[in-house]
């Protein structure tokens, strides 16, 4: 195991390292170039050039790759002079509230999902088996956009039940100060999950319900209660903990159109705003971060899937 | 000033992630409105009004001697003139010209055949009881000329190379002379109007140590130094003592990184309005949905109607808001590369660029795709808002659209007119009728076009043009990029660089006369000019150009004949925004066209 892990941590590092060469070498070869991009037409050739030098653009492209690693080897991301902060000061502002609000949302999207994918499993081929099932595929298939509209619609603008946007707190402390702010966007992301996640529950619930084991506890008049809480639930979860494990990165890089339907300044949104403006400082480290995210999700998937499951082990 | 309507397994994941990134990355005279209109309750003091700040735009710089990087509107007309004064305001009653009222100082005055400027100020004070002098004007003269490369102005041979000397004659007067005579209304608009008195308390190398910045242009570098590393420390911006030293009518007192501001009114402001409201907030939105959400909501006092939501015009209004058109005093133009070495001799041929811009339908434009919102622009000198610099033969629009008549200049030029495909160089040559200086035999009208991706209205303009073109053997070719990819793209440049490939390209935003409120093209016309993206050069223009910038009232002759060269394909000009203000407030409109907002004005009726 500890052989595996070791393994598995050089290999994330490789891939972080890929990552970050492939995104420095396609930032760097597209038209234009970061001084122009955040100056604007506005500044003059007087100024880009200013720029351009102050910031070390004009010098060979392994140089400047050499002096990002050396600057990450010390835990320094960059500087955004879109946002005039650091980019560990702006990840470490969005990063934990889009958390807040993708962790939140994935929570409550598995305390519904996970007795919802049961009991579709067990009553199966029923009215509400039929019924939550159609639900689903409706909400899995409707964009998240359109959903976080109907939602403001009905819920802040026709019934003013509740804020139209997010918390508009710096903090996490501040976005948890306005609970009921926080309601549709994370029913918007839960709905969506709810689909997914109940879909998966339900067909790992119904291979479960036809092992030997389910059958034998059965015929031993074991209480249903007893068979779908200690021997179907804890076996269908197996792969629900992969995917946990493997939303760990969505965690991290938040959610775009939730949090620009909400006018929630995440994650999502920081990286969409780098995109568009070559902010190419708040690009690289993010993606850094996003990359280290992914690789770590699925190492922390297999993990898990190891430890819930004696049957796998790792070597 | 030019501005843009201002995240599979390991590697594969990863990857993907990096790949989405680059694909991203790739990817008034206003109206009389609600604030002029007569409040029918009783003016209530007090209340708190929320103004909603454009998509993406987050007030990030405190400091007024704002570098390249960190210049724009939301920084510099709608958060710093809140506090920071400049020492001539422009705006007034919806032109854009100084707001004397609401400046610093009173109009200079010029004399010694207007090379010498003498500058008396008003009695305004520092929230830290000290007077607003001819100090603190001479404080900004010295940083400018020891800092010229962090000053986002800046433009070699203006401010304050063009000064000889400035000094300070008395707390209230300070005397520049100028290198040669200038045009008292070019100097005072382009010139003036970038300077902002800083305070004395503001001098300082350190927290502790004083510096001489306000005497000796040699000290600057170290104050300057200091007091932008303070800049840079935005999470200060709410409780820094520093930055409470205001003499604006508003004082910042929490700040938020994400750009939400709360400003309450400076008690010791002696400007002439004192503010109504106890507190004025600026809202960030990530996006213009996000920010209509919110609007429908009714929770915000102060917004905007996306262009592309007009439809909800009556839905707002029935929510309690009334529109107000926000016109900014600018001009709308994409450039031609003059300097392309393929089409570039094509572009520099008149009689072609008056075709091509006969080819443009601004009125149907306007009336189609901008639904009204949009004023024409046929020369450097806006149309709207009302000013006072456009003249009657640029107003009459030179290039109305004819398509027959481009036709016909084509034709008559030496080309072979293909409608619906690629007009043919007949008759290469440099006499009359025929195609030109460098225009060779075969060279066809085949050009590529880049425009900003994002918009609808832009879109539909260049599919109309391309369109239209057709019927005359114009090919266009259209291809879409992100804003940024557009502007980054069309640079300046000679034939033989690799960057002159480009050969027209539309960022969709034109130019806004903010800073440099005189608008007779100097910075983005004249030859070797930083924002003369398409290369354009004519000794003529040049000529007009600095006559207008040295002689008074000449500014007509260098507005004309640009309407009459065609420097670039002149297109309508979106207006600014479309403002939604809730009926309770007042006192909102007229909005001024240089972008500032005087939320000192604004004040709630009861019933809100």
């Amino acid at each position: 195991m500890t052989a595996y892990l070791v393994r598995r941590c050089v290999q994330a590092v490789a891939v972080v390292f890929g990552v970050s060469i492939i995104v420095f070498i396609i930032l760097h070869a597209l038209p234009g170039g970061p001084a122009r991009g955040l100056l604007g037409p506005e500044a003059s050739a007087f100024q880009v050039h200013q720029f351009i030098v102050q910031n070390g653009y004009n010098q060979p492209l392994p140089v400047q790759y050499g002096r990002f690693i050396g600057q990450l080897a010390q835990g320094n991301l960059g500087y955004s002079y879109h946002y005039n902060q650091t980019v560990a000061s702006l990840l470490s502002q969005d990063l934990p509230k889009s958390a807040v609000l993708v962790g939140l949302a994935y929570l409550v999207a598995l305390i519904v999902a996970i007795p919802l994918g049961i009991m579709q499993a067990v009553r199966r081929n029923s009215l509400a088996d039929y019924v939550t099932t159609g639900a689903s595929f409706v909400a899995y298939s409707m964009p998240t956009f359109w959903l976080g509209i109907l939602l403001i619609l009905g819920f802040a603008i026709d019934w003013r039940l509740l804020p139209p946007e997010a918390p508009q707190g710096a903090t996490v402390a501040a976005v948890l100060s306005h609970p009921q702010a926080m309601v549709l966007p994370v029913a918007t992301l839960a709905l969506v999950s709810v689909a997914a996640f109940s879909r998966f529950m339900r067909s790992s619930a119904i291979e479960t319900l036809v092992q030997d084991y389910i059958r034998t506890a059965r015929a031993m008049g074991v209480p249903e209660r007893i068979i779908l809480f200690r021997h179907l639930l804890r076996n269908s979860l197996i792969p629900i903990v992969t995917l946990i494990g493997l939303s760990l990165p969505a965690t991290i890089s938040g959610a775009v159109i939730t949090e620009s339907v909400f006018n929630y300044p995440g994650m999502g949104l920081l990286f969409y705003s780098a995109a568009t403006s070559h902010d190419f400082p708040v690009l690289l480290g993010s993606t850094v971060v996003i990359a280290t995210a992914t690789v770590l999700g699925s190492l922390l998937a297999d993990v898990l899937y190891a430890v819930v499951d004696p049957r796998v082990r790792l070597a | 000033m030019r501005h843009r309507r201002r995240g599979c397994r390991l590697l594969g994941a990863a990857a993907g992630a990096a790949v989405a990134a680059i694909v991203l990355a790739a990817c008034s005279g206003s109206t009389g409105g609600p604030g002029s209109s007569k409040p029918s309750g009783s003016i209530q003091k007090g209340g708190t009004a929320t103004f909603a700040l454009p998509p993406g735009a987050v007030p990030d710089w405190i400091f007024p001697f704002i570098d390249s990087a960190h210049s724009s509107i939301d920084n510099r007309n709608q958060f710093e003139y809140l506090m920071y004064r400049p020492l001539y305001f422009f705006g007034d009653n919806g032109q854009p010209v100084p707001n004397d009222s609401l400046s610093l100082a009173a109009p200079p005055a010029f004399s010694n055949g207007n090379k010498t400027v003498t500058i008396t100020m008003k009695n305004y004070k520092w929230s830290d009881g000290q007077a607003v002098t001819a100090t603190g004007v001479e404080f900004w003269l010295n940083m400018m000329a020891a800092e010229k490369a962090h000053w986002a102005y800046y433009v070699p041979g203006g401010l304050p190379d063009n000064l000889s000397s400035w000094k300070v004659t008395s707390p209230t007067q300070i005397v520049l002379q100028l290198k040669s005579a200038y045009s008292p209304s070019w100097f005072t608009d382009n010139e003036l109007s970038q300077i902002t008195p800083l305070p004395s308390a503001w001098d300082m190398t350190s927290a502790t140590a004083k510096g001489h910045c306000e005497t000796t242009v040699s000290s600057c570098p170290a104050v300057w130094q200091y007091l932008y590393n303070q800049a840079k420390q935005v999470s200060t911006y709410g409780n820094s003592p520093l930055w409470k030293i205001v003499d604006g009518p508003w004082r910042l007192t929490s700040y938020q990184t994400t750009g939400q501001s709360v400003f309450t009114p400076n008690k010791s402001y002696s400007g002439p309005v004192k503010p109504h409201l106890s507190q004025f907030i600026e809202t960030p939105f990530t996006t213009e949905e996000a920010e209509l959400n919110v609007l429908r909501s009714g929770q915000i006092s102060v917004g905007y109607l996306p262009t592309t939501d007009l439809g909800q015009k009556s839905v707002i209004a029935g929510s309690g808001y009334d529109l107000s058109i926000w016109v900014d005093a600018g001009i709308n133009y994409f450039p031609e590369n003059f300097n392309n070495p393929t089409v570039g001799p094509i572009f520099r041929q008149l009689y072609f660029r008056q075709a091509f811009q006969h080819l443009v339908n601004q009125p149907e434009y306007i009336t189609k795709i901008f639904q009204g919102y949009a004023s024409p622009t046929y020369g450097p000198v806006p149309i709207s808002p009302a000013n006072p610099f456009v003249d009657s033969f640029e107003k009459a629009n030179p290039y109305p659209f004819s398509v027959s008549a481009a036709k016909s200049l084509l034709a008559s030029n030496g080309w072979t007119v293909h409608p619906g495909g690629t007009s043919v160089c007949a008759k290469p040559g440099s006499g009359a009728g025929h195609c030109g200086p460098g225009v060779k035999a075969g060279d066809k009208l085949s050009f590529t076009l880049q425009y900003a991706s994002g918009t609808t209205e832009l879109t539909q303009e260049m599919e109309n043009l391309k369109s239209t073109a057709s019927a005359v053997g114009i090919d266009l070719n259209l291809s879409q990029a992100p804003f940024d990819t557009v502007i980054s793209t069309s640079v300046p440049c000679q034939a033989s660089q690799a960057s002159c490939k480009w050969q027209l390209s539309n960022w969709g935003g034109g130019w806004s006369y903010s800073m440099d409120h005189f608008p007779n093209g100097d910075l983005i016309f004249g030859t070797g000019a930083g924002d003369n993206f398409g290369s354009y050069s004519s000794p003529e223009t040049d000529k007009l150009i600095a006559e207008s910038d040295h002689v008074p009232g000449t500014i007509s002759q260098v507005e004309n004949y640009e309407a009459k060269n065609l420097p670039a394909i002149f297109m309508p000009k979106a207006d600014y925004q479309l403002t939604e203000v809730k009926a309770t407030l007042h006192g909102v409109t007229p909005q001024e066209p240089t972008f500032n907002i005087t939320p000192e004005n604004w004040y709630f009726t009861s019933g809100s």
